[in-house]
């Protein structure tokens, strides 16, 4: 498929050509517009506020407030800013109310405050404030919520950081829901990510690094890492990466996935994603680099491995026997998913010999009269599947139930009563279809992997099925996320960090971080941290 | 310049070897034939003479580092004399190719698809070589890794279920058979298991830590002898006499395998895990192929000639044989004596003469 895909972007050439021509357009049209860009503000304030009006004057969440102060000179300024993007209090208390009516209370007022540096360092009360002269910069952070301030006869402005916007509060995921842990995701804002981040690694090393992605949405996007943990190439490669998209529009952290991924051709994704600060966290301290995005929930993690599809915060939280239990279950899922359609195909097909001879009996009794061959009976079936799972989670909720019903009955019995479908191939079909939801990270590499080998079953039996395994473990085994192979631990064999693969070791056994992510300071606890009851001595002497 | 840019660990380099001794579990049957219930003799005796064979593999490898056996070649005889030398181990490797591809096309045909055309089954895994072969060596031995522990626990697992159906007075008596019954068997065996470790010659340039090629093959092979070892005790064991007359002794002996009537039809496994180490040994000689093709070509990659050398692979092996009779007939008598050429003779001519040339000089020449 692949192959497929690269031909068509080859074959499209003329297409880039299109588009780099609109960006370079793009880039140019607002130099020709007039002198807006990349000039500097003049001293007058009225020459200032016609241009920044010219700029953004008519939009109608813009405000702008022009007032006086300083009584003996009286200097005349202005302040602009979004409503709803700011918090009036601050504007009210801390900026307007120093200026207008603290300045007129002190007596001596000593010093110029025509002077934009006097007031940044004497009247106002807001904790960030910058001066710029650049136009572009001061109209990118007056639309990311900050206050204008300009004076008359100072070619300074200054950028008052009011930001404060409506935002959901901080809830339950929806995506990954546990039963013990934590119950707090990520929500929509940054700085409220940033913060859960923080409040689980209570670290100075914790380091949060910001860019503006996207010419148009200017999205922040921040790298958080572990300073002395994370690979220092990792890092330069990430900000590499991330300074190479050159896009005009960033809105949600799937974008910068396609942009940054190691395999774009591959059906397996080779970044990873969570909702939730404490599997983020913990990422982050197995020496990862978490990548934030503004205006969504999904937090992406690099470097990514396939075994992480089968990890979910829960496991750490538990006893390490049920969760070593549970993660075989998943894996042996994610195989049911992929493999058990294609199989049962198989074994109808061609390999009738395989199967017990009673269950042969009752087999070929319920496919009597079923008109189709197995293969098609499995993709049709399989297709059906797909569109009601796609149905279900696009509907709204009320109508749900509809498509629940129907599916399961009308499709589901009466298909078989009618004689369209054996009963058998319903089974599978449904046992695929609840296997496929265990692993959720996989669910889409794994819905692509079971048609695909239903196809090479259909064909050519078992021996499809075995060079359909080796091909997908050729696959695996070829993907690199961010230089680290995507199969690993398993290959290359990396034996202590299989105490995290298919079991979970007890947390006081797992001492090393996982070496292929985590080599730079592999050491995560002391050796004997195995608790054990007080010996005798010990308590006798008490 | 390199043509391979991968690298492979010492411990992938054992599991792969390994993953390759393994895989001779199933052409070992036409050593049964011969040898009949001593072929666990002969594999041990093979395996004893094989490990010396070896020796010397690694000596010429560790005597020129970093350097395959084409530009060892070369290096040893000279450009024009070297590339005639060179171009009989490609014939080798194009060689057992094509029969390991007829080998496995024979296989699915007979115990998996009976109905397929071989060619259709010969293409299909030839494809997928030659994806694993354009991907590097680093990822053939990295699936060795997932694929070598798969068929020792099915031949120690099927060891333990058939322990109800072994009659060990099937070894009786022992070494019954004539002496040169004996030698051609383990010459057989020696041919198609342990002297095509020949074949990492190609391999063994491209580890990490080369001073340790030696440890790795010599622990490969034993680990893989071993396995092979319990296999042929478990077929001789359980068949008896019935182990020197069938097609393959492995799979009839594991689908004696019947307990409680839930524990049955086994050699679904045994045949599966058959295909992968098949893939691994298979893989290695085209890779070997197609990588010395190149560097004897001066090629800057070896890319261009996978998918040649992949169709050259199946053509040869619909020229050659025709039949399983004809097949085996030559993988007994044929074939076992005129490798040997390879085998033994043109490795300890090359690492004589690489003694008496003083070779490597460190003058700066090579």
């Amino acid at each position: 498929m692949g192959v497929v895909l690269r031909y068509l972007i080859k074959k499209s050439k003329f297409l880039k050509l299109l588009c780099q021509n609109a960006l370079e357009r793009n880039k140019q049209e607002p130099s020709q517009d007039g002198p807006n860009t990349l000039t500097n503000l003049s001293q007058s304030l009225k020459t200032n506020l016609d241009l920044i009006k010219g700029v953004i004057g008519n939009n109608y969440d813009v405000v702008i407030r022009e007032f006086t102060f300083d009584r003996q000179r009286q200097v005349n300024a202005a302040l602009i800013y979004l409503s709803g993007m700011t918090d009036p209090t601050i504007i009210n208390e801390s900026i307007l109310k120093p200026l207008m009516f603290e300045s007129r209370l002190s007596i001596n007022s000593a010093p110029k405050l025509d002077d934009v540096e006097m007031i940044r360092t004497t009247m106002l009360s807001v904790g960030e404030v910058n001066k710029s002269v650049n136009i572009d910069e001061i109209l990118d952070s007056c639309l990311s919520g900050s206050t204008i301030l300009l004076v008359n006869n100072c070619h300074e402005a200054l950028m008052i950081m009011t930001a404060d916007w409506k935002s959901r509060s901080v809830d339950e995921p929806k995506t990954e829901s546990v039963v013990r842990g934590p119950r707090e995701g990520f929500i929509e804002s940054l700085l409220t990510n940033t913060t859960l981040l923080r409040r689980k690694i209570k670290n100075s090393d914790l380091t949060i690094e910001s860019m503006k992605i996207g010419q148009r949405t200017k999205t922040s996007v921040s790298i958080a890492y572990i300073k002395g943990l994370a690979n220092p190439l990792l890092i330069e490669e990430i900000k590499r990466r991330l300074n190479d998209i050159k896009t005009d529009s960033i809105l949600e952290s799937g974008y910068i996935e396609q942009f940054v991924e190691d395999a774009p051709f591959s059906i397996f994704s080779t970044v990873a994603n969570t909702e939730k600060p404490d599997s983020a966290a913990a990422k982050i301290l197995e020496g990862r680099v978490a990548i934030l995005i503004d205006g969504t929930p999904f937090v992406l993690t690099v470097p990514m491995l396939l075994i992480e599809s089968f990890q979910c915060s829960e496991d750490y939280y538990s006893r390490p026997y049920f969760v070593s239990f549970i993660r075989m279950i998943r894996y042996l899922a994610y195989a049911i998913s992929i493999f058990a359609p294609a199989t049962y195909v198989a074994l109808t097909t061609f390999h009738q010999e395989l199967i017990p001879t009673p269950l042969l009996f009752s087999m070929a009794a319920a496919q009597e009269g079923v008109p189709f061959p197995a293969l098609v009976e499995a993709m049709g079936m399989g297709v059906v599947f797909e569109i009601l799972r796609e149905a279900g989670v696009r509907l709204p909720r009320p109508v749900g139930q509809a498509v629940s019903i129907v599916g399961a009955l009308v499709i589901g019995q009466s298909a078989v009563t009618a004689g369209l479908i054996g009963a058998p191939m319903v089974i599978v079909v449904a046992l695929t279809a609840v296997a496929s939801f265990v692993v959720p990270a996989q669910t889409d590499s794994g819905g692509i992997l079971r048609i695909l080998f239903v196809i090479l079953a259909g064909f050519s039996g078992g021996f499809g099925i075995m060079i359909g395994f080796i091909g997908l473990l050729i696959h695996l085994t070829s993907l690199r996320s961010f230089g680290t192979p995507y199969l690993s631990p398993l290959a290359p064999l990396s034996v202590s960090d299989l105490k995290d693969s298919f079991i979970r070791a007890p947390l006081w056994a797992m001492i090393a971080r996982p070496r292929t992510i985590g080599w730079h300071d592999p050491k995560r606890q002391e050796f004997r941290l195995k608790p054990s009851p007080p010996l005798e001595e010990d308590t006798q002497s008490k | 310049m390199r043509l391979e840019r991968g690298e492979i660990s010492s411990s992938q380099l054992m599991f792969l070897i390994s993953c390759f001794i393994q895989g001779g579990l199933f052409p070992l049957s036409f050593a049964y034939s011969i040898s009949k219930h001593d072929t666990w003799l002969a594999l041990i005796a093979a395996f004893i003479i094989g490990v010396f064979i070896v020796l010397i593999y690694i000596a010429l490898a560790s005597k020129f580092p970093g350097k395959n056996i084409i530009e060892i070649n070369d290096l040893i005889y000279g450009p024009y004399f070297g590339k005639l030398v060179s171009l009989q181990y490609i014939y080798f490797f194009i060689i057992s190719l094509s029969g390991y591809l007829w080998f496995i096309g024979d296989f699915v045909l007979t115990f998996i698809m009976p109905e397929t055309p071989i060619i259709v089954i010969m293409t299909m895994f030839t494809f997928i070589c030659a994806w694993a072969v354009r991907k590097g060596i680093e990822v053939i031995a990295r699936i060795s890794v997932i694929f070598v522990f798969i068929p020792g626990i099915i031949i120690l697992l099927t060891f333990a279920l058939l322990l109800k159906n072994m009659e060990f007075t099937n070894f009786l008596p022992v070494f019954e058979i004539p002496l040169e019954d004996f030698i051609q068997s383990t010459n057989i065996i020696m041919h198609i298991s342990v002297c095509e470790v020949l074949v990492f010659l190609m391999v063994i340039p491209y580890m990490n830590k080369p001073k340790q090629a030696k440890r790795s093959v010599l622990l490969g092979i034993i680990s893989g002898g071993l396995i092979l070892l319990t296999g042929t005790i478990r077929n001789i064991a359980a068949l008896g006499p019935l182990s020197e007359i069938v097609t393959s002794p492995s799979l009839l002996a594991v689908s004696l395998i019947n307990i409680g009537k839930i524990i049955s039809r086994l050699e679904v496994l045994v045949s599966m895990a058959q295909i992968l180490l098949l893939f691994i040994i298979t893989s290695v000689f085209y890779y070997a192929a197609v990588l010395s093709v190149a560097q004897i070509t001066k090629m800057r990659s070896y890319l261009p000639v996978v998918i040649p050398i992949g169709i050259i692979g199946i053509s040869l092996s619909l020229i050659s044989y025709d039949s399983r009779m004809q097949f085996s007939y030559s993988t007994m008598y044929i074939t076992p004596i005129l490798s040997m050429h390879i085998y033994i003779v043109i490795p300890l001519i090359s690492l004589i003469v690489a003694k008496l040339r003083k070779l490597p000089q460190r003058n700066g020449r090579n």
